[in-house]
C-alpha cells in the first residue's frame, strides 16, 4: 500500500472541508441605484468649499468696507438686517427638522442671500473684488443647483417664491453710509453661519442616507441530521 | 484672409480688363457662382455670362469663351456652350484647395482678353471633435481641450459650450491659432457638476461633439509643493526627513504624492512606493539612504482619489545624510627599511584612505597599535596614511582603526614578523601558504593555498553511522576526518557494506560528500557497513557499524490503520443515522408494545361513557375508512409528531396506539387535550414487562367504547358538561397550589393554577385567557383581544395540557411538554377543524373524571 499516513490525514481533512462546507451560505447581491447619497455628499462638499471660500472674500471685502468692521472682535447688534434669512436656530428644533423642511429651509435661505449678494457686487468699488464677488455669487448658484438636485432625487418639489416677497437690494434712503455697511457686514456673517448649518445639514442627511451595512446572514442548514 | 484674395484678383482683372478695353469701367461679363466654397472631390460648373455690349464690341460670343485655372488653359472638353452670351466648364474631382478660375475670350483673331475671375475653394465639412478633456489649473480658469479630426482646409470655427443644470455659461470660442483648446472665461466653481461639449462649424457644415459631464473638482492640476526643504537626523544616518507646504486647494480636497530622490550625482531618479504617500501630508522621512550622502528630492501631488492631473514637480531640494562610522578598515601594509642597528629596524606602516562610500564621514584620524608578541602595546594617532616606528626584531602585531566623528572602523590587523623568521616543515602536516603582493601604493588581495610536504594515509577512517533508515534504503553520515588525522587530501571515499551473509558491495564516494544514501536494501535486514578514506598514498577503514532496515516504511502502518479507521466510523456513523431515522420501525419491529392485562381497568372504564363519547365523536370526525380502529385517529390527532412525519408514522402509531389505548383513554385524555404521547410514556413505564401485542380482552374494550358511541353524537354538551366537575375537583388543589398567591377575584385562583403546572410561562397566561373567554363573564377587567387569543390559547392549551399531565403522571418533559407545542401547531393548520378543537378544550377536563373513577386506584 502506497498510501502514507500523510494522504489519509489529507483525505480526512478533505472529508472535513467538504462538510464544513455544506452548509449553504446565500451570495449577498447588493445592487442597485446609488440614491441621493452622491449628490448629497458634493453639496456637502460644496458648502465646506464655499466656507473656505467665503473666509478669503469676507476678509477681503471687510477690509474694502474699512474700520470698524475689519477689527476682529467687531462684534455689532444685528440692526436693519431683519429680513436677512437666520442661521441660528435652537438645537432641538434643529435636530426635529425632517429632511423635506431641512432643504427647504437651506434652499430658500440660499435663494434670498443669493438675491443680496448679487446687490453688494453691485456696489463693489475694486474690478478685483467684483470678480471674487461675482464668483462667489456663481458657486453659491451651483449650492442652489445643487439643493435643488438633492430635494429632486429626494422627490420633494422645490419650494415656490412667493409674488411680491422677492428680496430686493433698495436700501431705503433712511439707510446712512455706516448702516449700509453694517447691513453688508450682516450679509457676510450670516452667510458664513448659513454655510456652517448647511455643512451640518448636509453631513446629518449624509449619515442619515447611507445604506446600513448589510447584514450578514448565514443559514446553516445542516443537511440529513 | 481668403475674403482679401478673392477681393485682389478680382480688383486684379477689373484692372485688366478696364485697361485693355480701354473706356469700358465694367467688366465684360461674370462667371456664376461668384465665390464658390466646395467639397473636396466633389464636381464643379461655374458658368461665364458675357455681356452684349461687350461681345458686340469684340466681335465674340460664348463660343469664344476660354477657361483658365491658374493661367492654364482648360480642355476644351471641359466645356459647354448653354447659349450665345454663356457657357459653363465643369470641374470633376476637385482636389485642389484653392483653385484661380478665369473667364476669357478670344479677340481679334488670338489676343486672349481676361473678363472675369474668381477663387474656388474646396475642403471638408468638420468632423465631429473627439476626446473633448478639460483641466482646471489650481486658481486658474479651466481649459478644454479635443481632437478637431481631419483638416478642413476651410476657415473652421469651434464653439465651447458649458452649462449646469440650472444655467448656461459664455461660450469659448477658440482663437484661430488653437483649433484644438479653449480657455473659459470663468473660474470653475468646484463640487458642481458642469456639462461642457464642442460645435464645429465652417461652411460646409455644423456639428457636435459628445457632452461631457464632470466636477472641475475631478480635474484639477493642483499648484505643485512649495517650499520643499531637507533635514537630516543625528540619531539615523540613514534617514532624511523632507517637509513642504501643500497648495492651497489642500484646504479643498485631499491629495497624494510622488517623491523622486537620486543621489547628487546619479542622473536617474528613484521613485519612493506611491502607496507611502498615498495620503494628504505635509512632511515624509526617506529611509534606508547613505549615510553622508548628498541627496536630491523633488515632490509632486495631486487629488487623493487619483481624479485629475499630477502637478508640476516641485523646485529641487536636497540634503546630506548624517555620518555613520566607518564600515571598512582601511587597507594596511608594512615596509622594512634597511637599518643601521641589529638590534632595531624602522618599519613604516602605511594605509590607504577608505572611499567615500566606506569612510560614511569625514576620517578624523587613525589609530594604530602594535603589540610585540604578546605583552608590550603601543599607542599611536595618526592624521597621515602612514607611520613610521622603530622595531625590536621581535615579531609585532599591528592593529589600525579610522575614526570620524560618530565612531570607528573596524580593526584590520596586521603581523610583521619576527626578523630571523624560518620554518621547519613537516611531512604529512598541512600547511596553509599565504602569499600577499604588494604594489608600489599598498598590499592587494592575498591569495592561500593549502600543501602538504608529503603526504600519508589517514591515520583514522571515518566513523560512518546512519541517519535515517527506511524499508528499503538507508541514508549514511560520516564527518570529514580532523585535518590532524588527514596526513593529506582525502580524494575519495569508499563504503563497503553486507548482510550477515551476503558479499560485501563496495561504493565510491566523492570526497566532498558526507552523506550517502543506500538503495535498494532488504527490509527487515541486519547490514553492516564500514568506510575507508583514500589520500593519494593510500587509505583506511573506519569501525563498522550495523543497522536493521524495518519491516515496514514508515507511516505506512498508518496509512493502512488511519482509512480502515476512518471507513469503521463512517460506517458506524451511517448505521447510527439510519438507526436513528428509522427508529420507530425498529422499534416496532424489536419491541412492540404489549399493554399489560393486568393493569387493564375495563371495569372502571365502561361506566364513564361520556369522555368516550368525547373520544367517538373526534374520531369519527377524523375517521379514516382504512382504520378498523378508529382509535387511532385520535392519537394521530394529539400526537405530538409534527404533521409530515405525522403521516407517515401513522401506521406505526396505529399499532402502538391499540395496545395503549386503554390506558391513553384513560390517562391520557385526562390531559387538556388529551395528548397522546404522555399516555404512551405512562403505559410503557407501566407495561415495562409487557411484551406481547395488544391482547384480545384490551381491543375488545375499545371497540366496544366506539361501537358503544356510534349512535351519540352529542360530544361538546356533554363534555361542557363535565366542566362544574372540573372545577369542584381541582378546586382544593388549586387553593393548595395557590396559597401564597394573593388574589381576591375568583378567577384568579384556576389561573394560578394553570400558570403552577405549565412550565412555560407564556403558554399559560393564554390558557387562562381561553378559559376566561369560554366560561367567564364577559366583564373582565384585562383587556385583550378575545378572538385572537383563543387561537392562540388553542394552540397553547396543548402544551399546558401537557404539562398538567406531567405534573399528575410525572412524564418526562421531553416526551410530553416539548413537542406538544410544536406538533399542536402543525396539526390545526392541516387538520383545520379548529371548531372540534375549540371544543375539545372543555374536553380537556375529561381526564379529571376518568381520574376521580379509574385512575385514581392504580
Amino acid at each position: 500500500m502506497d498510501l502514507r499516513a500523510g494522504d489519509s490525514w489529507g483525505m480526512l481533512a478533505c472529508l472535513c472541508t467538504v462538510l464544513w462546507h455544506l452548509p449553504a451560505v446565500p451570495a449577498l447581491n447588493r445592487t442597485g441605484d446609488p440614491g441621493p447619497g452622491p449628490s448629497i455628499q458634493k453639496t456637502y462638499d460644496l458648502t465646506r468649499y464655499l466656507e473656505h471660500q467665503l473666509r478669503s472674500l469676507a476678509g477681503t471685502y471687510l477690509n474694502y468696507l474699512g474700520p470698524p468692521f475689519n477689527e476682529p472682535d467687531f462684534n455689532p447688534p444685528r440692526l436693519g438686517a431683519e429680513t436677512l434669512p437666520r442661521a441660528t436656530v435652537n438645537l432641538e428644533v434643529w435636530r426635529s427638522l425632517n429632511d423635506k423642511l431641512r432643504l427647504t429651509q437651506n434652499y430658500e435661505a440660499y435663494s434670498h442671500l443669493l438675491c443680496y449678494l448679487r446687490g453688494l457686487n453691485r456696489q463693489a468699488a475694486t474690478a478685483e473684488l467684483r470678480r471674487s464677488l461675482a464668483h462667489f455669487c456663481t458657486s453659491l448658484q451651483g449650492l442652489l443647483g445643487s439643493i435643488a438636485g438633492v430635494m429632486a432625487a429626494l422627490g420633494y418639489p422645490l419650494p415656490q417664491p412667493l409674488p411680491g416677497t422677492e428680496p430686493t437690494w433698495a436700501p431705503g434712503p433712511a439707510h446712512s453710509d455706516f448702516l449700509q455697511k453694517m447691513d453688508d457686514f450682516w450679509l457676510l456673517k450670516e452667510l458664513q453661519t448659513w454655510l456652517w448649518r448647511s455643512a451640518k445639514d448636509f453631513n446629518r442627511l449624509k449619515k442619515k442616507m447611507q445604506p446600513p451595512a448589510a447584514a450578514v446572514t448565514l443559514h446553516l442548514e445542516a443537511h440529513g441530521f | 484672409m481668403l475674403a482679401l484674395q478673392i477681393w485682389l484678383v478680382k480688383a486684379l482683372l477689373i484692372f485688366l480688363t478696364t485697361e485693355s478695353i480701354g473706356e469700358l469701367l465694367d467688366p465684360c461679363g461674370h462667371i456664376d457662382p461668384e465665390s464658390p466654397i466646395i467639397q473636396r472631390g466633389s464636381n464643379f460648373t461655374a458658368v461665364c455670362v458675357l455681356k452684349e455690349k461687350c461681345m458686340d464690341y469684340f466681335h465674340v460670343n460664348a463660343n469664344y469663351i476660354i477657361w483658365k485655372t491658374n493661367h492654364l488653359t482648360v480642355p476644351k472638353e471641359q466645356y459647354t456652350v448653354i447659349n450665345r452670351t454663356a457657357a459653363s466648364v465643369t470641374f470633376t474631382n476637385v482636389v485642389s484647395p484653392n483653385l484661380q478660375l478665369t473667364c476669357n475670350i478670344l479677340t481679334f483673331g488670338q489676343i486672349e482678353q481676361n473678363v472675369y475671375g474668381i477663387t474656388v475653394l474646396s475642403g471638408f465639412p468638420p468632423e465631429k471633435p473627439k476626446n473633448l478633456n478639460c483641466i482646471v489649473n489650481e486658481g486658474r480658469k479651466m481649459m478644454c481641450q479635443w481632437d478637431p479630426g481631419r483638416e478642413t482646409y476651410l476657415e473652421t470655427n469651434f464653439t465651447l459650450k458649458s452649462e449646469w443644470a440650472t444655467e448656461k455659461f459664455d461660450d469659448c470660442k477658440t482663437k484661430p491659432d488653437t483649433p484644438n483648446s479653449c480657455l473659459v472665461d470663468y473660474s470653475p466653481v468646484y463640487f458642481v457638476n458642469i456639462e461642457v461639449w464642442v460645435e464645429a462649424e465652417n461652411a460646409l457644415g455644423n456639428i457636435t461633439s459628445d457632452h461631457i459631464n464632470f466636477d472641475p473638482i475631478d480635474k484639477v492640476k493642483p499648484n505643485p509643493p512649495r517650499n520643499l526643504s531637507v533635514s537630516n537626523s543625528e540619531e539615523l544616518s540613514s534617514i532624511l526627513k523632507l517637509t513642504w507646504i501643500n497648495p492651497s486647494i489642500n484646504s479643498v480636497i485631499r491629495l497624494k504624492y510622488n517623491i523622486l530622490y537620486r543621489t547628487k550625482d546619479a542622473s536617474t531618479w528613484s521613485q519612493i512606493p506611491p502607496e507611502d504617500t498615498a495620503s494628504t501630508r505635509s512632511s515624509f522621512t526617506v529611509q534606508d539612504l547613505k549615510p553622508f550622502t548628498e541627496y536630491v528630492f523633488r515632490v509632486r501631488c495631486m487629488k487623493e482619489d487619483g481624479k485629475g492631473f499630477w502637478s508640476e514637480w516641485s523646485e529641487d531640494a536636497s540634503g546630506i545624510t548624517y555620518e555613520d562610522r566607518p564600515s571598512k578598515a582601511p587597507s594596511f601594509w608594512y615596509r622594512i627599511n634597511p637599518s643601521h642597528s641589529h638590534s632595531y629596524r624602522s618599519v613604516q606602516l602605511i594605509w590607504k584612505t577608505l572611499p567615500p562610500f566606506e569612510a560614511n564621514g569625514k576620517i578624523l584620524d587613525y589609530e594604530v597599535t602594535l603589540t610585540r608578541w604578546k605583552s608590550y602595546l603601543q599607542n599611536y594617532t595618526v592624521n597621515d596614511t602612514k607611520l613610521t616606528v622603530n622595531l625590536t626584531n621581535d615579531r609585532y602585531t599591528a592593529t589600525l582603526t579610522a575614526r570620524n566623528i560618530v565612531g570607528k572602523s573596524d580593526t584590520s590587523i596586521l603581523t610583521i614578523p619576527a626578523y630571523d623568521f624560518q620554518g621547519k616543515l613537516m611531512e604529512s602536516k598541512c600547511y596553509l601558504i599565504t602569499v600577499t603582493p604588494v604594489y608600489a601604493n599598498g598590499p592587494g588581495s592575498p591569495e592561500s593555498t593549502k600543501a602538504y610536504l608529503k603526504q600519508a594515509p589517514p591515520s583514522k577512517g571515518p566513523t560512518v553511522r546512519t541517519k535515517k533508515v527506511g524499508k528499503n534504503e538507508a541514508v549514511l553520515e560520516w564527518d570529514q576526518l580532523p585535518v590532524d588525522v588527514q596526513n593529506g587530501f582525502i580524494r575519495n571515499y569508499t563504503i563497503f557494506y553486507r548482510t550477515i551473509i551476503g558479499n560485501e558491495t563496495a561504493v565510491n564516494v566523492d570526497s566532498s560528500h558526507t552523506e550517502y544514501t543506500l538503495s535498494s536494501l532488504t527490509s527487515d535486514t541486519l547490514y553492516m557497513v564500514r568506510m575507508t578514506a583514500y589520500t593519494d598514498e593510500g587509505g583506511k577503514d573506519g569501525p563498522e557499524f550495523t543497522f536493521t532496515t524495518p519491516k515496514f516504511a514508515q507511516g505506512e502502518i498508518e496509512a493502512i490503520v488511519v482509512p480502515v479507521c476512518l471507513a469503521f466510523l463512517l460506517t458506524t456513523l451511517l448505521g447510527v443515522l439510519f438507526c436513528f431515522n428509522k427508529r420507530d420501525l425498529i422499534k416496532k419491529h424489536i419491541w412492540p408494545n404489549v399493554p399489560d392485562p393486568s393493569k387493564s381497568h375495563i371495569a372502571q372504564w365502561s361506566p364513564h361513557t361520556p369522555p368516550r363519547h368525547n373520544f367517538n365523536s373526534k374520531d369519527q370526525m377524523y375517521s379514516d375508512g382504512n382504520f378498523t380502529d378508529v382509535s387511532v385517529v385520535e392519537i394521530e390527532a394529539n400526537d405530538k409528531k409534527p404533521f409530515p412525519e405525522d403521516l407517515k408514522s401513522l401506521d406505526l402509531f396505529k399499532k402502538e396506539k391499540i395496545s395503549t389505548e386503554g390506558h391513553s383513554s384513560g390517562i391520557g385524555g385526562s390531559s387538556c387535550m388529551s395528548s397522546s404521547r404522555p399516555s404512551i410514556s405512562s403505559s410503557d413505564e407501566n407495561e415495562s414487562t409487557q411484551n406481547t401485542s395488544s391482547t384480545v380482552q384490551y381491543s375488545t374494550v375499545v371497540h366496544s367504547g366506539y361501537r358503544h358511541q356510534v349512535p351519540s353524537v352529542q360530544v361538546f354538551s356533554r363534555s361542557e358538561s363535565t366542566q362544574p366537575l372540573l372545577d369542584s375537583e381541582e378546586r382544593p388543589e388549586d387553593l393548595q397550589l395557590v396559597d401564597n398567591v394573593d388574589s381576591s377575584d375568583g378567577i384568579l385562583p384556576r389561573q394560578q393554577y394553570f400558570k403552577q403546572n405549565c412550565n412555560q410561562p407564556e403558554t399559560c397566561p393564554d390558557i387562562s385567557h381561553f378559559e376566561r373567554s369560554k366560561q367567564v363573564s364577559s366583564g373582565n377587567e384585562e383587556d385583550f383581544m378575545r378572538l385572537k387569543q383563543q387561537q392562540i390559547s388553542n394552540q397553547n392549551s396543548q402544551s399546558c395540557a401537557s404539562g398538567q399531565m406531567k405534573m399528575f403522571q410525572e412524564v418526562s418533559a421531553a416526551d410530553a411538554f416539548g413537542p406538544g407545542t410544536e406538533g399542536q401547531v402543525e396539526r390545526f393548520e392541516t387538520v383545520g377543524i379548529e371548531a372540534a378543537i375549540d371544543e375539545g378544550m372543555p374536553k380537556s377536563y375529561l381526564p379529571q373524571t376518568v381520574r376521580q373513577g379509574g385512575y385514581m386506584p392504580q
